[in-house]
Protein backbone atom coordinates (compact mmCIF):
# COMPACT_ATOMS: atom_id res chain seq x y z
CA UNK A 1 0.00 0.00 0.00
CA UNK A 2 2.95 2.34 0.82
CA UNK A 3 4.18 4.68 -1.95
CA UNK A 4 8.36 4.28 -2.14
CA UNK A 5 9.72 7.96 -3.00
CA UNK A 6 12.19 5.96 -5.98
CA UNK A 7 11.80 7.44 -9.61
CA UNK A 8 8.49 6.98 -10.33
CA UNK A 9 7.47 4.79 -13.36
CA UNK A 10 7.79 6.64 -16.66
CA UNK A 11 4.09 6.81 -17.30
CA UNK A 12 1.15 6.20 -15.48
CA UNK A 13 -2.32 6.78 -16.61
CA UNK A 14 -3.95 7.39 -13.43
CA UNK A 15 -7.18 5.18 -13.31
CA UNK A 16 -10.77 7.56 -14.01
CA UNK A 17 -12.73 5.92 -11.26
CA UNK A 18 -13.01 9.72 -9.95
CA UNK A 19 -15.39 10.63 -12.56
CA UNK A 20 -18.29 7.80 -12.71
CA UNK A 21 -21.25 7.85 -13.92
CA UNK A 22 -22.49 7.86 -9.99
CA UNK A 23 -20.47 11.02 -9.35
CA UNK A 24 -22.27 12.51 -12.10
CA UNK A 25 -26.02 12.45 -10.41
CA UNK A 26 -24.75 13.45 -7.00
CA UNK A 27 -25.12 17.25 -6.07
CA UNK A 28 -21.55 18.74 -6.25
CA UNK A 29 -19.45 19.48 -3.35
CA UNK A 30 -17.81 22.09 -4.24
CA UNK A 31 -19.49 25.28 -5.92
CA UNK A 32 -17.72 28.70 -7.24
CA UNK A 33 -20.96 31.04 -8.27
CA UNK A 34 -20.23 34.42 -9.71
CA UNK A 35 -17.04 34.68 -6.86
CA UNK A 36 -14.93 37.80 -6.96
CA UNK A 37 -12.30 38.35 -4.53
CA UNK A 38 -11.27 41.74 -4.12
CA UNK A 39 -8.30 42.18 -1.02
CA UNK A 40 -8.85 44.82 1.44
CA UNK A 41 -5.91 46.82 -0.24
CA UNK A 42 -7.44 46.68 -3.41
CA UNK A 43 -5.65 43.76 -4.89
CA UNK A 44 -8.56 42.05 -7.29
CA UNK A 45 -7.53 38.35 -7.02
CA UNK A 46 -10.71 36.70 -8.19
CA UNK A 47 -13.08 37.66 -10.72
CA UNK A 48 -16.60 36.15 -11.42
CA UNK A 49 -14.98 32.61 -11.51
CA UNK A 50 -18.13 29.99 -11.30
CA UNK A 51 -17.27 26.29 -11.42
CA UNK A 52 -18.41 23.21 -9.78
CA UNK A 53 -16.64 20.16 -8.37
CA UNK A 54 -18.39 16.72 -7.74
CA UNK A 55 -17.75 14.40 -5.01
CA UNK A 56 -14.55 12.38 -5.91
CA UNK A 57 -13.46 14.81 -8.45
CA UNK A 58 -9.06 15.74 -8.89
CA UNK A 59 -8.97 18.75 -10.17
CA UNK A 60 -5.79 20.72 -10.75
CA UNK A 61 -6.26 24.93 -10.86
CA UNK A 62 -3.08 25.83 -12.68
CA UNK A 63 -2.19 29.36 -13.61
CA UNK A 64 0.61 31.86 -13.38
CA UNK A 65 2.03 33.05 -10.31
CA UNK A 66 -0.45 35.65 -9.10
CA UNK A 67 -3.00 34.20 -10.93
CA UNK A 68 -5.61 33.81 -7.80
CA UNK A 69 -4.97 29.73 -7.54
CA UNK A 70 -3.90 30.30 -3.86
CA UNK A 71 -6.90 32.27 -3.12
CA UNK A 72 -9.00 30.01 -4.38
CA UNK A 73 -7.73 27.74 -1.82
CA UNK A 74 -8.30 30.36 0.74
CA UNK A 75 -11.86 31.26 0.41
CA UNK A 76 -12.09 26.70 0.21
CA UNK A 77 -11.12 27.12 3.87
CA UNK A 78 -13.08 30.55 4.79
CA UNK A 79 -9.90 31.90 5.64
CA UNK A 80 -10.81 34.88 3.40
CA UNK A 81 -14.12 35.38 2.24
CA UNK A 82 -16.19 35.84 -1.05
CA UNK A 83 -16.46 40.02 -1.71
CA UNK A 84 -19.13 38.98 -4.46
CA UNK A 85 -20.76 35.38 -5.28
CA UNK A 86 -21.14 32.79 -3.14
CA UNK A 87 -18.76 29.63 -2.42
CA UNK A 88 -20.93 26.72 -1.15
CA UNK A 89 -18.81 23.28 0.37
CA UNK A 90 -21.12 20.40 0.55
CA UNK A 91 -24.19 22.82 -0.17
CA UNK A 92 -23.26 25.32 2.72
CA UNK A 93 -22.41 28.59 1.91
CA UNK A 94 -19.19 29.39 3.54
CA UNK A 95 -20.63 33.62 3.33
CA UNK A 96 -23.03 32.52 6.38
CA UNK A 97 -20.79 30.11 7.81
CA UNK A 98 -20.54 31.79 11.66
CA UNK A 99 -17.41 31.98 13.21
CA UNK A 100 -17.92 28.95 15.95
CA UNK A 101 -18.69 26.64 13.05
CA UNK A 102 -15.14 26.95 11.45
CA UNK A 103 -14.01 23.85 12.99
CA UNK A 104 -16.67 22.04 11.50
CA UNK A 105 -15.66 23.01 8.17
CA UNK A 106 -12.20 22.47 8.37
CA UNK A 107 -12.31 18.98 9.86
CA UNK A 108 -14.36 17.66 6.74
CA UNK A 109 -11.13 19.15 5.16
CA UNK A 110 -7.56 18.08 4.66
CA UNK A 111 -5.05 20.59 3.68
CA UNK A 112 -1.20 21.10 3.10
CA UNK A 113 0.92 23.74 1.53
CA UNK A 114 3.98 24.26 -0.45
CA UNK A 115 5.80 25.09 2.97
CA UNK A 116 4.79 21.74 5.09
CA UNK A 117 3.89 23.51 8.02
CA UNK A 118 5.02 21.09 10.55
CA UNK A 119 5.99 21.65 14.53
CA UNK A 120 9.93 21.19 14.14
CA UNK A 121 10.06 20.11 17.99
CA UNK A 122 7.85 17.28 17.57
CA UNK A 123 8.39 13.84 16.06
CA UNK A 124 6.53 12.51 13.28
CA UNK A 125 4.42 10.58 15.44
CA UNK A 126 3.76 13.79 17.51
CA UNK A 127 2.65 16.42 14.49
CA UNK A 128 0.48 13.71 13.31
CA UNK A 129 -1.07 13.34 16.89
CA UNK A 130 -1.33 16.80 17.01
CA UNK A 131 -4.36 17.26 14.94
CA UNK A 132 -6.16 14.82 17.34
CA UNK A 133 -5.06 16.32 20.34
CA UNK A 134 -6.41 19.55 19.19
CA UNK A 135 -9.52 19.00 17.99
CA UNK A 136 -10.51 15.80 19.85
CA UNK A 137 -8.55 15.09 23.09
CA UNK A 138 -9.11 11.34 24.62
CA UNK A 139 -10.32 10.05 21.48
CA UNK A 140 -9.55 6.51 21.91
CA UNK A 141 -7.15 4.58 19.24
CA UNK A 142 -5.19 7.55 19.25
CA UNK A 143 -1.53 5.86 18.46
CA UNK A 144 -3.62 3.47 15.76
CA UNK A 145 -5.13 6.39 14.53
CA UNK A 146 -1.97 8.12 13.35
CA UNK A 147 0.21 4.60 12.81
CA UNK A 148 -2.49 4.13 9.76
CA UNK A 149 -2.34 7.52 8.55
CA UNK A 150 1.39 7.06 8.44
CA UNK A 151 1.10 4.01 7.11
CA UNK A 152 -0.96 5.31 3.79
CA UNK A 153 2.13 7.87 3.48
CA UNK A 154 4.48 5.03 3.51
CA UNK A 155 6.39 6.58 6.79
CA UNK A 156 5.08 4.50 9.41
CA UNK A 157 9.09 3.21 10.31
CA UNK A 158 9.79 6.98 10.88
CA UNK A 159 7.27 7.82 14.15
CA UNK A 160 10.48 9.11 15.46
CA UNK A 161 12.21 10.98 13.39
CA UNK A 162 12.32 14.66 14.03
CA UNK A 163 11.14 16.48 10.60
CA UNK A 164 14.57 18.21 10.44
CA UNK A 165 15.67 14.54 9.86
CA UNK A 166 13.39 14.10 7.04
CA UNK A 167 13.55 14.95 3.11
CA UNK A 168 11.39 17.20 1.38
CA UNK A 169 9.25 14.71 0.26
CA UNK A 170 9.19 12.90 3.43
CA UNK A 171 8.09 16.09 5.05
CA UNK A 172 5.28 16.59 2.87
CA UNK A 173 3.81 13.44 3.36
CA UNK A 174 3.77 13.67 7.09
CA UNK A 175 1.46 16.72 6.27
CA UNK A 176 -0.67 14.80 4.40
CA UNK A 177 -0.34 12.05 6.95
CA UNK A 178 -1.51 14.85 9.62
CA UNK A 179 -4.15 15.80 7.17
CA UNK A 180 -5.97 12.85 7.03
CA UNK A 181 -6.28 11.89 10.55
CA UNK A 182 -9.94 13.06 10.64
CA UNK A 183 -10.44 11.35 6.91
CA UNK A 184 -11.38 14.41 5.23
CA UNK A 185 -14.18 14.17 2.47
CA UNK A 186 -12.42 17.16 0.71
CA UNK A 187 -8.24 17.18 0.10
CA UNK A 188 -6.61 20.80 -0.69
CA UNK A 189 -3.40 20.74 -1.27
CA UNK A 190 -1.40 24.72 -2.67
CA UNK A 191 1.50 23.75 -4.54
CA UNK A 192 1.96 20.63 -2.49
CA UNK A 193 5.57 20.19 -4.98
CA UNK A 194 6.95 23.59 -4.95
CA UNK A 195 9.40 22.95 -2.57
CA UNK A 196 10.17 19.26 -3.68
CA UNK A 197 12.36 17.82 -6.68
CA UNK A 198 10.79 16.16 -9.68
CA UNK A 199 10.89 12.64 -8.26
CA UNK A 200 9.52 13.58 -4.87
CA UNK A 201 7.01 16.03 -6.40
CA UNK A 202 5.56 12.69 -8.48
CA UNK A 203 5.47 10.79 -5.54
CA UNK A 204 3.54 13.67 -3.94
CA UNK A 205 0.84 13.71 -6.62
CA UNK A 206 0.48 9.41 -6.72
CA UNK A 207 -0.06 10.18 -3.14
CA UNK A 208 -3.16 12.61 -3.66
CA UNK A 209 -4.09 10.65 -6.38
CA UNK A 210 -4.48 7.22 -4.52
CA UNK A 211 -6.35 9.79 -1.66
CA UNK A 212 -8.66 10.16 -4.38
CA UNK A 213 -9.16 6.59 -5.18
CA UNK A 214 -10.31 6.49 -1.70
CA UNK A 215 -12.98 8.40 -1.97
CA UNK A 216 -12.09 11.98 -1.07
CA UNK A 217 -12.76 15.05 -3.64
CA UNK A 218 -8.98 16.61 -4.43
CA UNK A 219 -8.14 20.07 -5.10
CA UNK A 220 -4.18 20.96 -5.93
CA UNK A 221 -3.36 24.49 -7.21
CA UNK A 222 -0.27 23.95 -9.06
CA UNK A 223 2.52 25.41 -11.69
CA UNK A 224 4.08 22.25 -12.04
CA UNK A 225 3.28 21.59 -15.90
CA UNK A 226 5.04 17.91 -15.54
CA UNK A 227 2.69 16.66 -13.20
CA UNK A 228 -0.45 17.73 -14.58
CA UNK A 229 0.18 16.82 -18.30
CA UNK A 230 1.36 13.24 -17.11
CA UNK A 231 -2.10 13.26 -14.80
CA UNK A 232 -4.41 13.97 -17.71
CA UNK A 233 -7.02 14.68 -14.54
CA UNK A 234 -9.64 18.02 -14.65
CA UNK A 235 -7.88 20.86 -15.31
CA UNK A 236 -9.48 24.49 -14.39
CA UNK A 237 -7.00 26.85 -15.43
CA UNK A 238 -7.09 30.86 -13.76
CA UNK A 239 -5.10 33.86 -15.71
CA UNK A 240 -5.66 37.04 -13.90
CA UNK A 241 -8.26 35.71 -11.91
CA UNK A 242 -10.61 34.47 -14.38
CA UNK A 243 -11.34 30.90 -15.50
CA UNK A 244 -10.05 30.38 -18.44
CA UNK A 245 -10.73 27.17 -19.26
CA UNK A 246 -11.99 23.63 -17.54
CA UNK A 247 -11.44 20.80 -19.22
CA UNK A 248 -11.78 17.24 -17.88
CA UNK A 249 -8.83 15.45 -19.40
CA UNK A 250 -6.80 18.51 -19.55
CA UNK A 251 -2.85 19.54 -19.89
CA UNK A 252 -1.06 22.18 -18.10
CA UNK A 253 -1.55 24.31 -21.66
CA UNK A 254 -4.27 24.93 -23.90
CA UNK A 255 -3.78 22.78 -26.81
CA UNK A 256 -2.55 25.05 -29.25
CA UNK A 257 -0.29 27.11 -26.49
CA UNK A 258 1.65 23.51 -25.79
CA UNK A 259 3.22 23.75 -29.63
CA UNK A 260 4.40 26.73 -28.63
CA UNK B 1 -15.28 16.13 23.89
CA UNK B 2 -14.09 14.77 26.82
CA UNK B 3 -13.38 17.61 29.67
CA UNK B 4 -10.14 15.52 31.45
CA UNK B 5 -7.70 14.66 28.20
CA UNK B 6 -9.12 18.45 27.10
CA UNK B 7 -7.96 20.22 30.36
CA UNK B 8 -4.46 18.41 30.61
CA UNK B 9 -3.52 19.57 27.31
CA UNK B 10 -4.45 23.60 28.24
CA UNK B 11 -2.28 22.37 31.60
CA UNK B 12 0.65 21.32 29.61
CA UNK B 13 0.57 24.03 26.88
CA UNK B 14 0.46 26.79 29.34
CA UNK B 15 3.33 25.06 31.47
CA UNK B 16 4.94 24.52 28.03
CA UNK B 17 4.55 28.18 27.45
CA UNK B 18 5.93 29.46 30.64
CA UNK B 19 9.15 27.18 30.27
CA UNK B 20 9.44 28.09 26.71
CA UNK B 21 9.71 30.98 27.44
CA UNK B 22 10.93 31.70 30.59
CA UNK B 23 12.61 35.30 30.19
CA UNK B 24 9.33 36.83 29.20
CA UNK B 25 7.65 35.06 31.93
CA UNK B 26 10.26 35.75 34.86
CA UNK B 27 10.06 39.18 33.27
CA UNK B 28 6.58 40.02 33.56
CA UNK B 29 6.42 38.16 37.06
CA UNK B 30 8.92 40.58 38.33
CA UNK B 31 7.09 43.99 36.84
CA UNK B 32 3.49 42.44 37.98
CA UNK B 33 4.76 41.64 41.37
CA UNK B 34 6.49 45.23 41.89
CA UNK B 35 2.94 47.06 40.23
CA UNK B 36 0.98 44.84 42.58
CA UNK B 37 2.97 45.20 45.73
CA UNK B 38 2.87 49.54 44.68
CA UNK B 39 -1.08 48.36 44.87
CA UNK B 40 -0.89 46.47 48.35
CA UNK B 41 1.09 49.18 50.21
CA UNK B 42 -1.54 52.09 48.79
CA UNK B 43 -4.18 49.98 50.45
CA UNK B 44 -2.64 48.61 53.49
CA UNK B 45 -1.90 53.17 53.48
CA UNK B 46 -5.02 53.53 53.16
CA UNK B 47 -6.38 50.85 55.41
CA UNK B 48 -4.21 51.73 58.39
CA UNK B 49 -5.09 56.02 57.91
CA UNK B 50 -8.92 54.43 57.87
CA UNK B 51 -8.55 53.08 60.98
CA UNK B 52 -7.20 56.54 62.47
CA UNK B 53 -9.20 58.34 60.93
CA UNK B 54 -12.33 56.30 62.33
CA UNK B 55 -10.90 56.43 66.01
CA UNK B 56 -10.70 59.83 65.09
CA UNK B 57 -14.48 59.97 63.70
CA UNK B 58 -16.12 58.00 66.83
CA UNK B 59 -14.70 60.78 69.25
CA UNK B 60 -15.97 63.06 66.83
CA UNK B 61 -19.21 61.91 65.82
CA UNK B 62 -20.63 62.86 69.50
CA UNK B 63 -23.58 65.47 69.48
CA UNK B 64 -23.67 67.13 73.48
CA UNK B 65 -27.42 68.51 73.92
CA UNK B 66 -27.38 70.29 77.05
CA UNK B 67 -30.72 69.87 78.92
CA UNK B 68 -32.34 72.67 80.79
CA UNK B 69 -32.20 72.78 84.71
CA UNK B 70 -35.91 72.70 84.48
CA UNK B 71 -36.13 69.70 82.04
CA UNK B 72 -37.62 66.40 84.47
CA UNK B 73 -36.58 62.66 83.23
CA UNK B 74 -39.34 61.56 81.96
CA UNK B 75 -39.18 64.38 78.74
CA UNK B 76 -35.21 63.82 78.31
CA UNK B 77 -36.07 60.21 77.79
CA UNK B 78 -39.02 61.33 75.42
CA UNK B 79 -36.23 63.29 73.78
CA UNK B 80 -33.97 60.38 73.66
CA UNK B 81 -36.62 58.49 72.39
CA UNK B 82 -37.77 60.40 69.38
CA UNK B 83 -33.99 61.81 68.74
CA UNK B 84 -32.45 58.53 68.88
CA UNK B 85 -34.45 56.28 66.61
CA UNK B 86 -32.42 57.86 63.61
CA UNK B 87 -30.83 55.15 61.78
CA UNK B 88 -27.90 57.40 61.91
CA UNK B 89 -27.61 57.17 65.87
CA UNK B 90 -25.78 53.89 67.16
CA UNK B 91 -26.48 55.16 70.73
CA UNK B 92 -27.23 57.79 73.11
CA UNK B 93 -26.28 58.48 76.73
CA UNK B 94 -27.65 60.51 79.53
CA UNK B 95 -25.08 62.69 81.52
CA UNK B 96 -26.61 64.53 84.47
CA UNK B 97 -25.45 67.32 86.69
CA UNK B 98 -23.05 65.52 89.16
CA UNK B 99 -21.34 63.57 86.07
CA UNK B 100 -20.88 66.58 84.14
CA UNK B 101 -19.33 68.69 87.42
CA UNK B 102 -17.05 65.53 87.91
CA UNK B 103 -16.57 65.11 84.10
CA UNK B 104 -15.64 69.04 83.89
CA UNK B 105 -13.46 68.72 87.36
CA UNK B 106 -11.37 65.54 86.01
CA UNK B 107 -10.84 67.06 82.14
CA UNK B 108 -10.22 70.50 82.83
CA UNK B 109 -9.13 70.98 86.29
CA UNK B 110 -12.09 72.79 87.21
CA UNK B 111 -13.44 70.86 90.89
CA UNK B 112 -12.46 73.48 93.24
CA UNK B 113 -13.89 75.62 91.12
CA UNK B 114 -16.98 74.19 90.81
CA UNK B 115 -16.96 73.33 94.81
CA UNK B 116 -16.82 77.13 95.47
CA UNK B 117 -19.82 77.51 93.30
CA UNK B 118 -21.69 75.14 95.36
CA UNK B 119 -21.23 76.10 98.63
CA UNK B 120 -21.66 79.39 97.55
CA UNK B 121 -25.67 78.53 96.92
CA UNK B 122 -25.46 78.94 93.17
CA UNK B 123 -25.77 75.25 92.95
CA UNK B 124 -23.53 73.09 90.09
CA UNK B 125 -23.99 75.74 86.78
CA UNK B 126 -22.94 72.63 84.67
CA UNK B 127 -26.11 71.52 82.50
CA UNK B 128 -27.42 67.44 82.16
CA UNK B 129 -26.93 66.69 78.69
CA UNK B 130 -27.62 63.97 76.01
CA UNK B 131 -24.67 62.52 74.33
CA UNK B 132 -25.70 61.09 70.98
CA UNK B 133 -23.04 58.90 69.44
CA UNK B 134 -23.38 58.89 65.60
CA UNK B 135 -22.59 56.27 62.92
CA UNK B 136 -21.32 58.70 60.38
CA UNK B 137 -20.01 61.83 61.15
CA UNK B 138 -21.72 63.86 58.33
CA UNK B 139 -24.82 63.06 60.19
CA UNK B 140 -23.95 65.45 63.27
CA UNK B 141 -24.83 68.73 61.90
CA UNK B 142 -28.15 67.65 60.59
CA UNK B 143 -29.15 66.28 64.38
CA UNK B 144 -27.76 69.17 65.51
CA UNK B 145 -29.99 71.50 63.40
CA UNK B 146 -33.05 69.11 63.94
CA UNK B 147 -32.49 69.41 68.28
CA UNK B 148 -32.16 72.68 68.58
CA UNK B 149 -35.54 73.63 67.72
CA UNK B 150 -36.69 71.98 70.75
CA UNK B 151 -37.43 73.81 73.58
CA UNK B 152 -36.11 71.23 76.37
CA UNK B 153 -32.77 72.81 75.66
CA UNK B 154 -30.67 74.80 77.74
CA UNK B 155 -31.54 78.56 77.10
CA UNK B 156 -27.29 79.42 77.11
CA UNK B 157 -25.79 80.41 73.58
CA UNK B 158 -24.78 77.26 73.47
CA UNK B 159 -27.59 74.86 73.52
CA UNK B 160 -25.42 71.82 71.98
CA UNK B 161 -21.78 70.72 71.28
CA UNK B 162 -20.00 69.07 68.43
CA UNK B 163 -16.81 69.08 67.28
CA UNK B 164 -17.44 71.33 64.38
CA UNK B 165 -14.31 72.19 61.99
CA UNK B 166 -12.99 68.82 63.08
CA UNK B 167 -15.63 67.46 61.00
CA UNK B 168 -14.82 68.68 57.03
CA UNK B 169 -11.00 67.97 58.03
CA UNK B 170 -11.41 64.61 58.42
CA UNK B 171 -13.63 63.76 55.58
CA UNK B 172 -10.88 65.94 53.79
CA UNK B 173 -8.34 63.38 55.28
CA UNK B 174 -10.59 60.39 54.37
CA UNK B 175 -11.54 61.80 51.11
CA UNK B 176 -8.12 62.05 50.36
CA UNK B 177 -6.67 59.02 50.88
CA UNK B 178 -9.07 56.88 49.20
CA UNK B 179 -8.84 59.10 46.13
CA UNK B 180 -4.74 58.69 46.41
CA UNK B 181 -5.02 54.70 47.23
CA UNK B 182 -7.95 54.39 44.11
CA UNK B 183 -5.81 56.01 42.10
CA UNK B 184 -2.41 54.04 42.51
CA UNK B 185 -4.63 50.81 42.70
CA UNK B 186 -5.97 51.82 39.04
CA UNK B 187 -2.99 52.83 37.69
CA UNK B 188 -0.57 50.22 38.83
CA UNK B 189 -3.61 47.18 37.95
CA UNK B 190 -3.41 49.09 34.18
CA UNK B 191 -0.26 48.59 34.01
CA UNK B 192 0.01 44.77 35.01
CA UNK B 193 -2.96 44.36 32.49
CA UNK B 194 -0.68 45.73 29.70
CA UNK B 195 2.36 43.77 30.76
CA UNK B 196 0.30 41.17 30.80
CA UNK B 197 -0.96 41.62 27.26
CA UNK B 198 1.76 42.16 26.00
CA UNK B 199 3.31 39.04 27.35
CA UNK B 200 0.90 36.92 26.34
CA UNK B 201 0.90 38.54 22.61
CA UNK B 202 4.91 37.50 22.68
CA UNK B 203 3.45 33.76 23.85
CA UNK B 204 1.14 33.79 20.85
CA UNK B 205 4.11 35.35 18.44
CA UNK B 206 5.90 32.69 19.48
CA UNK B 207 3.95 29.42 19.41
CA UNK B 208 2.23 31.36 15.57
CA UNK B 209 3.24 28.23 13.54
CA UNK B 210 1.28 26.21 16.13
CA UNK B 211 -2.25 28.53 16.24
CA UNK B 212 -2.20 28.17 12.16
CA UNK B 213 -1.86 24.63 12.60
CA UNK B 214 -4.56 24.24 15.27
CA UNK B 215 -6.88 26.38 13.04
CA UNK B 216 -5.88 24.55 9.92
CA UNK B 217 -6.71 21.22 11.46
CA UNK B 218 -10.43 22.61 13.21
CA UNK B 219 -9.46 23.14 16.46
CA UNK B 220 -12.15 25.39 18.37
CA UNK B 221 -11.28 28.87 19.93
CA UNK B 222 -11.16 27.26 23.36
CA UNK B 223 -8.36 25.22 22.37
CA UNK B 224 -5.99 27.98 21.55
CA UNK B 225 -7.46 30.26 24.03
CA UNK B 226 -7.48 28.93 27.25
CA UNK B 227 -3.57 27.85 27.13
CA UNK B 228 -3.00 31.40 27.43
CA UNK B 229 -5.52 32.40 30.08
CA UNK B 230 -4.01 29.85 32.41
CA UNK B 231 -0.38 30.95 31.18
CA UNK B 232 -1.73 34.58 32.44
CA UNK B 233 -3.62 33.19 35.95
CA UNK B 234 -0.67 31.14 36.41
CA UNK B 235 1.86 34.53 35.92
CA UNK B 236 -0.88 36.91 37.68
CA UNK B 237 -1.36 34.44 40.89
CA UNK B 238 2.79 33.82 41.37
CA UNK B 239 3.33 37.41 40.92
CA UNK B 240 0.59 37.62 43.69
CA UNK B 241 2.07 35.46 46.13
CA UNK B 242 5.41 37.15 45.78
CA UNK B 243 4.15 40.33 46.30
CA UNK B 244 2.17 39.23 49.78
CA UNK B 245 5.19 37.69 50.87
CA UNK B 246 7.15 40.79 50.59
CA UNK B 247 4.30 42.78 52.06
CA UNK B 248 3.84 40.68 54.50
CA UNK B 249 7.78 40.22 55.09
CA UNK B 250 8.48 43.99 55.47
CA UNK B 251 5.27 44.54 57.25
CA UNK B 252 6.95 42.15 60.26
CA UNK B 253 9.61 43.71 59.86
CA UNK B 254 8.11 47.17 60.96
CA UNK B 255 6.29 45.51 63.73
CA UNK B 256 9.42 43.78 65.47
CA UNK B 257 8.31 40.65 64.30
CA UNK B 258 5.04 40.65 66.58
CA UNK B 259 2.25 42.33 64.07
CA UNK B 260 1.68 41.75 60.36
CA UNK B 261 2.10 44.56 58.18
CA UNK B 262 2.16 47.65 59.94
CA UNK B 263 0.65 46.55 62.93
CA UNK B 264 -2.27 45.79 61.16
CA UNK B 265 -4.21 42.50 62.63
CA UNK B 266 -3.89 38.85 60.95
CA UNK B 267 -7.46 38.94 59.11
CA UNK B 268 -6.76 41.95 57.52
CA UNK B 269 -3.45 40.30 56.04
CA UNK B 270 -5.01 37.14 54.96
CA UNK B 271 -7.92 39.61 53.19
CA UNK B 272 -5.06 41.68 51.53
CA UNK B 273 -3.44 38.47 50.38
CA UNK B 274 -6.58 36.60 48.59
CA UNK B 275 -7.49 40.16 47.04
CA UNK B 276 -4.01 40.06 45.58
CA UNK B 277 -4.20 36.67 44.55
CA UNK B 278 -7.89 37.32 43.64
CA UNK B 279 -6.44 40.79 41.62
CA UNK B 280 -3.45 38.86 40.12
CA UNK B 281 -5.75 36.29 39.03
CA UNK B 282 -8.11 38.27 37.41
CA UNK B 283 -5.63 41.26 35.91
CA UNK B 284 -4.02 37.68 34.39
CA UNK B 285 -7.06 36.20 32.92
CA UNK B 286 -8.24 39.80 31.44
CA UNK B 287 -4.75 40.40 29.90
CA UNK B 288 -5.05 36.56 28.12
CA UNK B 289 -7.59 37.36 27.06
CA UNK B 290 -7.35 40.67 24.81
CA UNK B 291 -4.02 39.16 24.39
CA UNK B 292 -4.90 36.25 22.33
CA UNK B 293 -7.67 37.57 20.55
CA UNK B 294 -5.55 38.41 17.44
CA UNK B 295 -4.38 35.18 16.66
CA UNK B 296 -8.25 34.14 16.67
CA UNK B 297 -9.70 36.23 14.31
CA UNK B 298 -9.47 34.07 10.97
N1 LIG C 1 -3.55 38.77 1.76
C1 LIG C 1 -3.49 39.45 0.60
N2 LIG C 1 -3.66 40.79 0.60
C2 LIG C 1 -3.62 41.48 -0.54
N3 LIG C 1 -3.42 40.93 -1.75
C3 LIG C 1 -3.23 39.62 -1.81
C4 LIG C 1 -3.26 38.80 -0.65
N4 LIG C 1 -3.05 37.53 -1.02
C5 LIG C 1 -2.90 37.54 -2.34
N5 LIG C 1 -3.01 38.79 -2.83
C6 LIG C 1 -2.95 39.18 -4.23
O1 LIG C 1 -3.95 38.47 -4.93
C7 LIG C 1 -3.46 38.03 -6.17
C8 LIG C 1 -3.61 36.53 -6.29
O2 LIG C 1 -2.78 35.93 -5.30
P1 LIG C 1 -2.70 34.35 -5.09
O3 LIG C 1 -1.85 34.11 -3.91
O4 LIG C 1 -4.08 33.82 -5.07
O5 LIG C 1 -1.97 33.89 -6.41
P2 LIG C 1 -1.36 32.46 -6.79
O6 LIG C 1 -1.95 32.10 -8.10
O7 LIG C 1 -1.50 31.52 -5.69
O8 LIG C 1 0.16 32.84 -7.00
P3 LIG C 1 1.46 31.92 -6.73
O9 LIG C 1 1.56 30.99 -7.89
O10 LIG C 1 2.58 32.92 -6.73
O11 LIG C 1 1.27 31.24 -5.43
C9 LIG C 1 -2.04 38.51 -6.28
O12 LIG C 1 -2.03 39.71 -7.03
C10 LIG C 1 -1.64 38.79 -4.86
O13 LIG C 1 -0.72 39.84 -4.80
MG1 LIG D 1 -0.15 30.56 -4.37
Amino acid sequence: MSISTSPPPPVVKAATAGSSSLARSEPPIIVFEKVSKVYANGQAAIRDASFTVRPRDFVFVVGASVAGKSTVIRLLIREERATQGHVLVEGQDLARLKHRHLPRLRRKMGIVFQDFKLLPALTVEQNVAFAIQVTDPGRPHLKEKVGEALYIVGLEDKLNAFPTELSGGEQQRVAIARALVHRPRIFLADEPTGNLDPDAGWGIVQLLQQINHRGATVVMATHNREVVDLCRRRVLAIEDGRIVRDESEGAYLRDGDAIL
Amino acid sequence: MNPIPALKFVARVAVQNILRNRGIAVASILTITLTLLGAGVAVVVVHALDGVLHTEEAQASVLKVFMADHVGFASEVNLEHNLGSPASVASATFENKDQAAQQAGSSLGLTQAINLLERSGAGNPLPASLNFHLKNIKAVSELNQQVRTSALLDSGPHPTDYNADVIPRLERYIFVAQLGGGLVVGVVGAVALVIITISVRTAAYVRRREIEIMKLVGATDWFVRWPFVLEGVIVGVISALVASVILLGVGLGFGGGHSLALGIGAPFAGVTVLALIVAGGALGSVGSFVGVRRSLST
